[in-house]
Protein backbone atom coordinates (compact mmCIF):
# COMPACT_ATOMS: atom_id res chain seq x y z
CA UNK A 1 0.00 0.00 0.00
CA UNK A 2 1.49 3.35 -1.02
CA UNK A 3 0.70 6.00 1.54
CA UNK A 4 1.87 9.52 2.26
CA UNK A 5 1.18 8.78 5.90
CA UNK A 6 3.59 6.86 8.06
CA UNK A 7 2.29 3.26 7.99
CA UNK A 8 3.42 2.41 11.51
CA UNK A 9 0.95 4.76 13.13
CA UNK A 10 -2.05 3.00 11.62
CA UNK A 11 -3.80 0.38 13.74
CA UNK A 12 -4.20 -3.16 12.41
CA UNK A 13 -7.94 -2.63 12.29
CA UNK A 14 -7.62 0.25 9.83
CA UNK A 15 -9.28 -1.47 6.83
CA UNK A 16 -12.20 -2.65 8.97
CA UNK A 17 -12.51 0.80 10.50
CA UNK A 18 -12.79 2.47 7.11
CA UNK A 19 -15.33 -0.05 5.85
CA UNK A 20 -17.39 0.78 8.93
CA UNK A 21 -17.05 4.47 8.19
CA UNK A 22 -18.35 3.92 4.68
CA UNK A 23 -21.63 2.71 6.20
CA UNK A 24 -22.54 6.12 7.60
CA UNK A 25 -24.97 8.08 5.42
CA UNK A 26 -24.90 11.67 4.04
CA UNK A 27 -26.18 13.18 7.29
CA UNK A 28 -24.24 11.02 9.71
CA UNK A 29 -20.78 11.17 8.13
CA UNK A 30 -20.49 14.99 8.03
CA UNK A 31 -21.61 15.21 11.65
CA UNK A 32 -18.95 12.66 12.68
CA UNK A 33 -16.31 14.56 10.72
CA UNK A 34 -17.42 17.77 12.44
CA UNK A 35 -17.03 16.17 15.88
CA UNK A 36 -13.61 14.86 14.86
CA UNK A 37 -12.34 18.25 13.71
CA UNK A 38 -13.70 19.98 16.80
CA UNK A 39 -11.58 17.66 18.85
CA UNK A 40 -8.51 18.08 16.63
CA UNK A 41 -8.74 21.84 17.07
CA UNK A 42 -9.16 21.61 20.83
CA UNK A 43 -7.26 18.48 21.83
CA UNK A 44 -7.72 19.11 25.53
CA UNK A 45 -11.47 18.62 25.28
CA UNK A 46 -11.45 14.82 25.54
CA UNK A 47 -14.56 14.74 27.79
CA UNK A 48 -16.55 16.74 25.28
CA UNK A 49 -15.37 14.56 22.40
CA UNK A 50 -16.43 11.34 24.12
CA UNK A 51 -19.71 12.94 25.23
CA UNK A 52 -20.54 14.00 21.67
CA UNK A 53 -19.78 10.50 20.36
CA UNK A 54 -22.00 8.93 23.02
CA UNK A 55 -24.86 11.27 22.08
CA UNK A 56 -24.38 10.52 18.38
CA UNK A 57 -24.42 6.79 19.09
CA UNK A 58 -27.63 7.22 21.07
CA UNK A 59 -29.33 9.23 18.31
CA UNK A 60 -28.50 6.65 15.67
CA UNK A 61 -29.06 3.51 17.67
CA UNK A 62 -25.52 2.19 17.76
CA UNK A 63 -23.15 1.06 20.48
CA UNK A 64 -21.36 4.01 22.09
CA UNK A 65 -18.39 1.84 22.97
CA UNK A 66 -17.92 0.62 19.41
CA UNK A 67 -18.27 4.11 17.98
CA UNK A 68 -15.71 5.51 20.41
CA UNK A 69 -13.20 2.82 19.56
CA UNK A 70 -13.77 3.36 15.85
CA UNK A 71 -13.23 7.10 16.14
CA UNK A 72 -10.15 6.73 18.31
CA UNK A 73 -8.43 4.76 15.59
CA UNK A 74 -9.74 6.98 12.77
CA UNK A 75 -8.26 9.93 14.70
CA UNK A 76 -4.75 8.59 14.12
CA UNK A 77 -5.06 9.39 10.42
CA UNK A 78 -5.48 13.20 10.63
CA UNK A 79 -3.02 13.36 13.56
CA UNK A 80 -0.39 11.57 11.48
CA UNK A 81 -1.22 13.74 8.46
CA UNK A 82 -0.69 16.90 10.47
CA UNK A 83 2.70 15.75 11.69
CA UNK A 84 3.71 15.08 8.10
CA UNK A 85 2.27 18.37 6.82
CA UNK A 86 0.12 16.53 4.26
CA UNK A 87 -1.93 18.56 1.80
CA UNK A 88 -5.67 18.10 1.31
CA UNK A 89 -5.03 16.19 -1.92
CA UNK A 90 -2.53 13.86 -0.24
CA UNK A 91 -4.88 13.04 2.59
CA UNK A 92 -7.70 12.38 0.11
CA UNK A 93 -5.47 9.92 -1.77
CA UNK A 94 -4.52 8.15 1.46
CA UNK A 95 -8.10 7.83 2.65
CA UNK A 96 -9.10 6.25 -0.66
CA UNK A 97 -6.11 3.89 -0.46
CA UNK A 98 -7.17 2.92 3.05
CA UNK A 99 -10.64 2.02 1.82
CA UNK A 100 -12.81 5.08 2.39
CA UNK A 101 -15.19 5.69 -0.54
CA UNK A 102 -14.45 8.57 -2.94
CA UNK A 103 -17.29 10.90 -1.83
CA UNK A 104 -16.45 10.61 1.82
CA UNK A 105 -12.72 10.99 1.15
CA UNK A 106 -13.38 14.14 -0.90
CA UNK A 107 -15.55 15.59 1.86
CA UNK A 108 -12.97 14.84 4.54
CA UNK A 109 -10.13 16.34 2.53
CA UNK A 110 -12.16 19.47 1.82
CA UNK A 111 -12.73 19.91 5.56
CA UNK A 112 -9.01 19.27 6.10
CA UNK A 113 -8.12 22.06 3.68
CA UNK A 114 -10.44 24.49 5.42
CA UNK A 115 -9.14 23.74 8.89
CA UNK A 116 -5.49 23.26 8.01
CA UNK A 117 -4.27 26.69 9.08
CA UNK A 118 -6.00 26.43 12.45
CA UNK A 119 -4.71 22.87 12.92
CA UNK A 120 -1.12 23.92 12.22
CA UNK A 121 -1.40 26.80 14.62
CA UNK A 122 -2.69 24.39 17.26
CA UNK A 123 0.23 22.03 16.63
CA UNK A 124 2.70 24.90 16.91
CA UNK A 125 1.11 25.84 20.21
CA UNK A 126 1.70 22.31 21.43
CA UNK A 127 5.36 22.36 20.54
CA UNK A 128 7.70 21.90 23.46
CA UNK A 129 8.75 25.08 25.19
CA UNK A 130 11.28 25.02 27.98
CA UNK A 131 10.70 27.31 30.96
CA UNK A 132 7.99 29.14 29.11
CA UNK A 133 7.23 32.63 30.33
CA UNK A 134 3.53 32.68 31.14
CA UNK A 135 3.06 35.95 32.97
CA UNK A 136 4.82 39.09 34.05
CA UNK A 137 3.84 41.47 36.86
CA UNK A 138 5.61 44.61 37.85
CA UNK A 139 5.61 47.57 40.14
CA UNK A 140 7.86 50.51 40.49
CA UNK A 141 8.33 53.07 43.20
CA UNK A 142 10.72 55.30 44.99
CA UNK A 143 12.93 54.33 47.91
CA UNK A 144 12.52 57.22 50.34
CA UNK A 145 14.81 56.09 53.14
CA UNK A 146 16.75 53.17 54.56
CA UNK A 147 18.05 52.21 57.96
CA UNK A 148 21.45 53.53 56.91
CA UNK A 149 20.49 56.65 55.01
CA UNK A 150 17.49 58.63 56.16
CA UNK A 151 16.64 60.44 52.94
CA UNK A 152 16.98 58.87 49.55
CA UNK A 153 15.20 59.31 46.25
CA UNK A 154 15.85 56.26 44.11
CA UNK A 155 13.46 54.85 41.57
CA UNK A 156 13.32 51.06 41.55
CA UNK A 157 11.45 48.60 39.41
CA UNK A 158 10.40 45.16 40.62
CA UNK A 159 9.46 42.42 38.21
CA UNK A 160 7.83 39.08 38.82
CA UNK A 161 8.14 36.55 36.02
CA UNK A 162 5.96 33.46 36.13
CA UNK A 163 7.75 30.56 34.45
CA UNK A 164 6.19 27.22 33.59
CA UNK A 165 8.38 24.38 34.81
CA UNK A 166 6.85 21.06 33.84
CA UNK A 167 3.34 21.02 35.22
CA UNK A 168 3.76 23.73 37.82
CA UNK A 169 4.87 27.33 37.70
CA UNK A 170 7.71 29.11 39.44
CA UNK A 171 7.87 32.79 40.33
CA UNK A 172 11.09 34.67 39.74
CA UNK A 173 11.42 38.03 41.47
CA UNK A 174 13.95 40.68 40.60
CA UNK A 175 14.73 44.31 41.00
CA UNK A 176 16.13 46.66 38.41
CA UNK A 177 17.59 50.12 38.61
CA UNK A 178 16.52 52.60 35.97
CA UNK A 179 19.56 52.12 33.73
CA UNK A 180 19.11 48.36 33.98
CA UNK A 181 15.47 48.73 33.00
CA UNK A 182 16.31 50.76 29.91
CA UNK A 183 18.96 48.24 28.93
CA UNK A 184 16.48 45.38 29.46
CA UNK A 185 13.92 47.10 27.25
CA UNK A 186 16.52 47.84 24.60
CA UNK A 187 17.77 44.24 24.47
CA UNK A 188 14.27 42.81 24.21
CA UNK A 189 13.45 45.21 21.39
CA UNK A 190 16.51 43.92 19.59
CA UNK A 191 15.32 40.34 20.15
CA UNK A 192 11.92 41.27 18.72
CA UNK A 193 13.52 42.77 15.61
CA UNK A 194 15.53 39.60 15.17
CA UNK A 195 12.37 37.47 15.45
CA UNK A 196 10.57 39.62 12.93
CA UNK A 197 13.14 38.70 10.30
CA UNK A 198 11.71 35.20 10.34
CA UNK A 199 8.05 36.01 9.98
CA UNK B 1 21.57 51.68 62.85
CA UNK B 2 21.51 55.40 63.34
CA UNK B 3 21.31 56.58 66.90
CA UNK B 4 22.18 59.94 68.37
CA UNK B 5 25.79 60.51 69.39
CA UNK B 6 25.99 60.68 73.18
CA UNK B 7 28.25 62.56 75.58
CA UNK B 8 29.85 59.27 76.46
CA UNK B 9 30.66 58.67 72.78
CA UNK B 10 32.43 62.03 72.58
CA UNK B 11 34.38 61.30 75.71
CA UNK B 12 35.49 57.96 74.16
CA UNK B 13 36.53 59.79 71.00
CA UNK B 14 39.08 61.77 73.01
CA UNK B 15 41.08 58.52 73.12
CA UNK B 16 42.06 59.38 69.55
CA UNK B 17 44.46 61.91 71.04
CA UNK B 18 46.63 58.92 71.89
CA UNK B 19 47.01 58.03 68.21
CA UNK B 20 50.62 57.91 66.98
CA UNK B 21 49.74 59.72 63.72
CA UNK B 22 46.94 61.29 61.69
CA UNK B 23 47.01 58.26 59.40
CA UNK B 24 46.25 56.01 62.37
CA UNK B 25 43.21 58.15 63.18
CA UNK B 26 42.03 57.92 59.60
CA UNK B 27 42.51 54.14 59.45
CA UNK B 28 40.57 53.47 62.61
CA UNK B 29 37.72 55.79 61.49
CA UNK B 30 37.37 54.05 58.15
CA UNK B 31 37.57 50.52 59.52
CA UNK B 32 35.23 51.11 62.42
CA UNK B 33 32.56 52.35 60.01
CA UNK B 34 32.26 48.88 58.46
CA UNK B 35 32.12 46.98 61.74
CA UNK B 36 31.93 48.55 65.17
CA UNK B 37 32.87 45.39 67.06
CA UNK B 38 35.57 43.74 64.99
CA UNK B 39 37.94 41.91 67.34
CA UNK B 40 41.01 42.18 65.19
CA UNK B 41 40.48 45.91 64.79
CA UNK B 42 40.08 46.28 68.55
CA UNK B 43 43.32 44.40 69.20
CA UNK B 44 45.27 46.36 66.60
CA UNK B 45 43.95 49.68 67.83
CA UNK B 46 44.77 48.80 71.45
CA UNK B 47 48.32 47.96 70.39
CA UNK B 48 48.82 50.98 68.09
CA UNK B 49 47.37 53.52 70.48
CA UNK B 50 48.80 51.90 73.64
CA UNK B 51 45.40 51.76 75.27
CA UNK B 52 43.58 48.90 76.95
CA UNK B 53 41.32 46.53 75.03
CA UNK B 54 38.32 47.89 76.88
CA UNK B 55 39.20 51.45 75.87
CA UNK B 56 39.77 50.38 72.26
CA UNK B 57 36.34 48.68 72.21
CA UNK B 58 34.60 51.84 73.43
CA UNK B 59 36.51 54.03 70.99
CA UNK B 60 35.67 51.91 67.98
CA UNK B 61 31.99 51.64 68.90
CA UNK B 62 31.72 55.40 69.36
CA UNK B 63 33.44 56.08 66.05
CA UNK B 64 30.98 53.70 64.42
CA UNK B 65 28.02 55.54 65.96
CA UNK B 66 29.39 58.91 64.83
CA UNK B 67 30.13 57.93 61.24
CA UNK B 68 26.75 56.25 60.85
CA UNK B 69 24.98 59.24 62.32
CA UNK B 70 26.66 61.50 59.77
CA UNK B 71 25.70 59.06 57.00
CA UNK B 72 22.09 58.70 58.13
CA UNK B 73 21.51 62.43 58.48
CA UNK B 74 23.39 63.03 55.24
CA UNK B 75 25.63 65.70 56.79
CA UNK B 76 27.73 66.83 53.90
CA UNK B 77 29.15 70.22 54.79
CA UNK B 78 31.90 70.99 57.33
CA UNK B 79 29.54 73.24 59.29
CA UNK B 80 26.94 70.47 59.62
CA UNK B 81 29.47 67.97 60.93
CA UNK B 82 31.25 70.40 63.27
CA UNK B 83 27.88 71.23 64.78
CA UNK B 84 27.52 67.64 65.98
CA UNK B 85 30.45 67.98 68.41
CA UNK B 86 30.05 69.56 71.86
CA UNK B 87 31.63 72.99 72.49
CA UNK B 88 34.24 71.56 74.82
CA UNK B 89 35.61 69.01 72.35
CA UNK B 90 39.31 69.25 71.48
CA UNK B 91 39.41 71.65 68.56
CA UNK B 92 42.14 70.17 66.28
CA UNK B 93 40.86 66.64 66.83
CA UNK B 94 37.38 67.86 65.91
CA UNK B 95 38.69 69.35 62.67
CA UNK B 96 40.65 66.20 61.80
CA UNK B 97 37.66 63.90 62.41
CA UNK B 98 35.42 66.22 60.40
CA UNK B 99 37.86 66.18 57.50
CA UNK B 100 37.98 62.36 57.53
CA UNK B 101 34.19 62.07 57.69
CA UNK B 102 33.72 64.54 54.82
CA UNK B 103 36.21 62.72 52.64
CA UNK B 104 34.68 59.25 53.13
CA UNK B 105 31.03 60.33 53.23
CA UNK B 106 30.24 59.94 49.51
CA UNK B 107 31.84 56.47 49.36
CA UNK B 108 29.94 55.33 52.43
CA UNK B 109 26.68 56.63 51.02
CA UNK B 110 27.17 54.81 47.71
CA UNK B 111 28.06 51.61 49.56
CA UNK B 112 25.04 51.87 51.85
CA UNK B 113 22.71 52.38 48.92
CA UNK B 114 24.13 49.52 46.93
CA UNK B 115 24.02 47.18 49.91
CA UNK B 116 20.50 48.01 50.97
CA UNK B 117 17.96 45.21 51.16
CA UNK B 118 16.36 44.43 47.86
CA UNK B 119 15.06 41.63 45.73
CA UNK B 120 17.67 39.79 43.67
CA UNK B 121 19.12 42.29 41.26
CA UNK B 122 19.35 41.81 37.54
CA UNK B 123 23.04 41.75 36.76
CA UNK B 124 23.13 40.54 33.20
CA UNK B 125 20.84 39.72 30.31
CA UNK B 126 21.57 37.55 27.28
CA UNK B 127 19.17 36.47 24.58
CA UNK B 128 19.05 34.35 21.47
CA UNK B 129 16.46 33.81 18.76
CA UNK B 130 16.02 30.29 17.40
CA UNK B 131 14.02 29.10 14.43
CA UNK B 132 12.17 25.93 15.39
CA UNK B 133 12.22 23.81 12.26
CA UNK B 134 10.54 20.66 13.50
CA UNK B 135 8.87 19.08 16.49
CA UNK B 136 6.96 15.96 17.43
CA UNK B 137 3.71 17.72 16.59
CA UNK B 138 4.80 19.10 13.19
CA UNK B 139 7.71 17.59 11.31
CA UNK B 140 8.25 20.72 9.23
CA UNK B 141 7.78 24.16 10.68
CA UNK B 142 9.50 27.51 10.77
CA UNK B 143 8.56 29.22 13.99
CA UNK B 144 10.86 31.69 15.72
CA UNK B 145 11.27 31.47 19.47
CA UNK B 146 13.31 33.56 21.88
CA UNK B 147 15.44 32.42 24.80
CA UNK B 148 16.37 34.96 27.45
CA UNK B 149 18.90 34.31 30.16
CA UNK B 150 18.82 36.50 33.24
CA UNK B 151 21.64 36.58 35.80
CA UNK B 152 20.38 37.58 39.19
CA UNK B 153 22.40 38.48 42.23
CA UNK B 154 20.79 38.22 45.62
CA UNK B 155 22.37 40.61 48.13
CA UNK B 156 20.97 38.63 51.07
CA UNK B 157 20.79 35.00 49.96
CA UNK B 158 19.23 32.37 52.22
CA UNK B 159 21.84 30.43 54.19
CA UNK B 160 23.86 28.01 52.12
CA UNK B 161 22.80 29.39 48.74
CA UNK B 162 24.80 31.20 46.13
CA UNK B 163 24.36 34.87 45.59
CA UNK B 164 24.25 34.49 41.80
CA UNK B 165 21.47 32.53 40.11
CA UNK B 166 20.63 32.11 36.45
CA UNK B 167 17.14 31.86 35.00
CA UNK B 168 16.53 30.94 31.37
CA UNK B 169 13.11 31.67 29.96
CA UNK B 170 11.60 30.84 26.58
CA UNK B 171 9.20 33.26 24.94
CA UNK B 172 7.02 32.90 21.89
CA UNK B 173 6.67 35.88 19.60
CA UNK B 174 3.31 36.76 21.11
CA UNK B 175 4.72 36.64 24.66
CA UNK B 176 7.62 38.87 23.69
CA UNK B 177 5.24 41.38 22.09
CA UNK B 178 3.03 41.39 25.17
CA UNK B 179 6.04 41.77 27.43
CA UNK B 180 7.32 44.70 25.38
CA UNK B 181 3.87 46.31 25.59
CA UNK B 182 4.04 46.06 29.36
CA UNK B 183 7.59 47.39 29.50
CA UNK B 184 6.59 50.25 27.19
CA UNK B 185 3.86 51.20 29.60
CA UNK B 186 6.38 51.19 32.43
CA UNK B 187 8.64 53.47 30.39
CA UNK B 188 5.77 55.88 29.74
CA UNK B 189 4.83 55.96 33.40
CA UNK B 190 8.45 56.51 34.38
CA UNK B 191 8.64 59.53 32.06
CA UNK B 192 5.57 60.97 33.74
CA UNK B 193 7.12 60.48 37.19
CA UNK B 194 10.49 61.83 36.08
CA UNK B 195 8.81 64.83 34.49
CA UNK B 196 7.13 65.83 37.78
Amino acid sequence: MQLHLVKEILPDSVSTDFQNLNRFNEQQFPRLVEILFQFLLEPKETERFLQQLTEFAGEHGMSAGLLRNLMKSVLLVPQGALKKNLTAEQIREDLVTLGLNEDKAAFFSQQWGEHYAALSKCAIGQTLMVNQLVDMEWKFGVTVGTSEVQKVGHIFLQLKLVVRKGTSTENVYMELTLPQFYNFLHELERAKTSMECFS
Amino acid sequence: MAAGVSEEDFSNLQLLLKAPSKDAVRDVCVQSHKDGSNHRLIENTAATFSISAAEATRLIQSLHVLSHHVLYQNLTSPEQILAVFPESFHSSLKNLITKILLKNGPTWRTEALSNQISLPQLKDLDWRVDLVSGSDSLSRMAVPTCLVQLKLEDPCPPAGEDTVSTVTVELSRESLDTMLDGLGRIRDQLSVVAGK
